[in-house]
């Protein structure tokens, strides 16, 4: 009896003693130097997966950034400042993102973070940044609502909602078609982009068929015959280039004269290898187009290549413009986390490569979507 | 002033004492092999935010909720898993996790994909270690109390715990409830502590972690579920300045552990009733032992 009571108290001993101690291990001096060169630094803290499945993503961001970040302290833009990242990964946990969130605020005292990646990532750090007062922007984040309520924190990335909104705007107003049929994938991605623009297109025009397959589908003739019975102008797949490909030759045998429409999971060459003649003409949404002539887009694609020996995908691009984003908030505004989240939200017309951006209040994009078209088995940038 | 981020390690370090203590009822004293921990803690979680969300309960009301809500799961997966054995028990609980996950990715009410956002902070430190002390003590006056004996019994050999007059199904489904009932304790904690909750964080790799706390710590040793939470916590997190090497790191930490110290850091109390002195995994390096043995046997006759 003796034993077990001496145990328990052995146990509340020591686990009160981990606690302070770990508490005061928390008090001491963590400040480290603020200066480099002579020149004063601001920390951008980066949140996201470099580990576990959605690795890519993280990586690809992370690697954005540094494009951008280079660049600035390479051109001197910042004067008397100099931009250092503090990268923290998350496994793609998001609990795991909420402990890098804390630790950025709280031990790194970083001026401003960019992330986090997948939206549960971001969700779960909002409420840490919305109390610590750091801004953050996200490059890649699209749950729906995700940045409302909260002056702290930002986005720069396409929704699926605003390319598939901006698409059926795009098809009646410059293509002028007005019997659409669609045709998605069922899955979330596909149904956001079905719902989206089916409302746009019935607002504008009339959707005269939506019908529905499989991710991996081989044959979808049975889908096609009954949208060709309703006698559409045109066709919006909303699913990935694959099953678009295949989709494209199999309305050509049923002989469809459609224009075919997309969002960015058609923007691949597998499309054009497997679609060929058959999608000729079709237009697409993209969130970013790496052929882009103008030199801010080849710019940064040349210097991303140089760097890291790949060519830069959406999530690079958009997390370049997001760093971008924040560097013209220091310009315009100043260094400290509250100035920064004034010029942020003061963002308007920015020219990035992804597309001209602004911050709406609610701290969500809005963007002019860059629209591609198929012409002689190539993407060129029709809008 | 404790800084917010050594607050939360601390949180954190808690709510998986909680949840590491609530797992060594279950494998490490009663010797059933449940790999779908982190479904009780998702089920205690979202059952104790809804209340708190919908109908603005207390939040001492709320834990409780979720906590008999995970129980009751508990208990009702019990029931027809707790007659398998050993790898196929294992199987039927991952079952049950991913079926707790999926669900909750797809309900409207739990947020679906974009996940359960807006729960007010509630847990502080002070819930907390509240939470892990009472937990402790329970778990503790059970273990020495005439059903732990029981516990242990079955663990030991099943076959004769119910020639005893043991009623093992009976005392096996106890443990499941019991167990389930401190992971939604842990998991309602961990929900107002977020403020955010998405399943992908209570799927399979948080319930092999959890494994790995106690098996790290010491299985049937409560004291060895403190050491492996704490360890299996603040470890990834001191790594985060060697970044690209933290989980390498982390790994090798673990298979240099389960080298040296099979047993776990702590290994079995002794003081667990005399059944037997040596540890768990002895136990059923023992019983492969015997049973290959009747094998060989068998095949020569």
């Amino acid at each position: 009896m003796i034993a077990r009571k001496k145990k328990t108290t052995i146990f509340t001993a020591v686990f009160l003693c981990l606690v302070l101690l770990l508490g005061v291990a928390g008090c001491g001096p963590k400040e480290s130097a603020d200066t480099e060169d002579g020149k004063t630094v601001i920390k951008i803290g980066t949140v996201g997966p470099l580990s576990g499945t959605a690795a890519a993503y993280g990586t690809n961001v992370l690697r954005g950034i540094e494009v951008a970040v280079d660049e600035a302290n390479a051109s001197g833009e910042l004067g008397d400042y100099v931009l250092k990242i503090v990268s923290e990964d998350t496994e793609g946990d998001w609990s795991k993102a909420a402990n890098a969130f804390q630790k950025l605020v709280d031990i790194d005292k970083v001026n401003v973070i960019i992330g986090a990646v997948l939206s549960s990532e971001t969700a779960a750090g909002g409420d840490i940044i919305k109390d610590a007062k750091v801004p953050t922007i996200s490059p890649s984040s699209t749950a729906v609502d995700l940045t409302k309520g909260n002056p702290y924190l930002f986005r720069n990335c396409l929704s699926d909602e605003v390319q598939a909104i901006q698409l059926a705007e795009y098809a009646v107003k410059e293509l002028g078609l007005s019997k659409f049929a669609i045709l998605y994938t069922n899955n979330d991605y596909g149904k956001s982009l079905k719902d989206a623009f089916e409302a746009k297109a019935n607002e504008l025009a009339e959707v005269v068929a939506v019908e529905v397959f499989m991710d991996g589908d081989e044959n979808f003739k049975s889908q096609l015959t009954s949208i060709k019975e309703k006698n559409p102008d045109s066709l919006y797949i909303a699913g990935y280039y694959t099953e678009a490909g295949k989709i494209a030759q199999q309305a050509k045998e049923l002989g469809m004269n459609v224009q075919l429409l997309g969002a960015d999971g058609l923007c691949n060459v597998v499309l054009l290898q497997i679609g060929g003649e058959a999608v000729e003409g079709a237009y697409a949404t993209s969130g970013f187009y790496p052929d882009d002539p103008t030199p801010a887009v080849q710019n940064f694609v040349n210097a991303y290549k140089e760097k890291y020996n790949e060519d830069p995908d959406m999530f690079a691009a958009q997390a370049y413009d997001a760093t971008r984003i924040v560097i013209e908030a220091i310009k315009s505004k100043g260094p400290s986390s509250e100035e920064i989240r004034e010029g942020i939200a003061a963002t308007k017309d920015f020219p990035g490569i992804t597309g001209k951006t602004s911050i709406d209040e609610e701290g969500d994009t809005i963007k002019d979507v860059i629209i591609l078209k198929v012409e002689n088995g190539k993407f060129i940038r029709a809008r | 002033m404790i800084s917010p981020y050594y607050l939360q390690l601390i949180i954190l370090v808690g709510i998986n004492t909680i949840m590491a203590l609530s797992l060594n009822l279950i494998i490490g004293y009663t010797g059933q092999l449940s790999i779908g921990h982190a479904a009780f803690m998702s089920l205690g979680a979202y059952c104790s935010a809804l209340l708190t969300l919908h109908f603005n309960l207390p939040f001492i009301v709320s834990l409780l909720g979720g906590a008999l809500f995970a129980a009751f799961f508990g208990i009702l997966i019990g029931i027809p898993t707790l007659k398998l054995k050993g790898d196929y028990l294992a199987i039927a609980t991952l079952g049950f996790g991913e079926i707790v996950r999926i669900v909750c990715l797809n309900l409207e009410i739990t947020g679906g994909a974009v996940g359960l956002r807006g729960i007010p902070k509630k847990t502080t430190l002070l819930w907390v270690v509240l939470a892990v002390l009472i937990t402790a003590f329970i778990l503790n006056r059970i273990i020495k109390s005439r059903i732990g004996r029981a516990l242990i019994a079955i663990r030991e050999d099943e076959t004769a715990a119910d020639a005893m007059g043991i009623n093992s199904t009976y005392y096996k489904i106890l443990c499941f409830g019991v167990g389930a009932f401190f992971a939604g304790l842990g998991g309602g904690l961990f929900a107002h502590y977020m403020r955010f909750l998405h399943p992908k964080s209570f799927d399979f790799m948080k319930s092999i972690e959890q494994l790995c706390m106690v098996v790290l710590g010491g299985l049937g040793n409560m004291w060895g579920s403190f050491v492996g939470a704490t360890i299996l916590t603040v470890v990834p997190e001191m790594l985060r300045s060697v970044a690209d090497l933290r989980l390498l790191i982390y790994g090798a930490v673990l298979i240099l552990m389960m080298r040296v110290r099979p047993q776990g850091i702590l290994g079995e109390s002794p003081a667990n009733g005399g059944f037997k002195n040596n540890s768990y995994s002895q136990w059923i390096q023992t019983r492969l032992k015997k049973s290959l043995r009747k094998r060989s046997g068998s095949d020569k006759t």
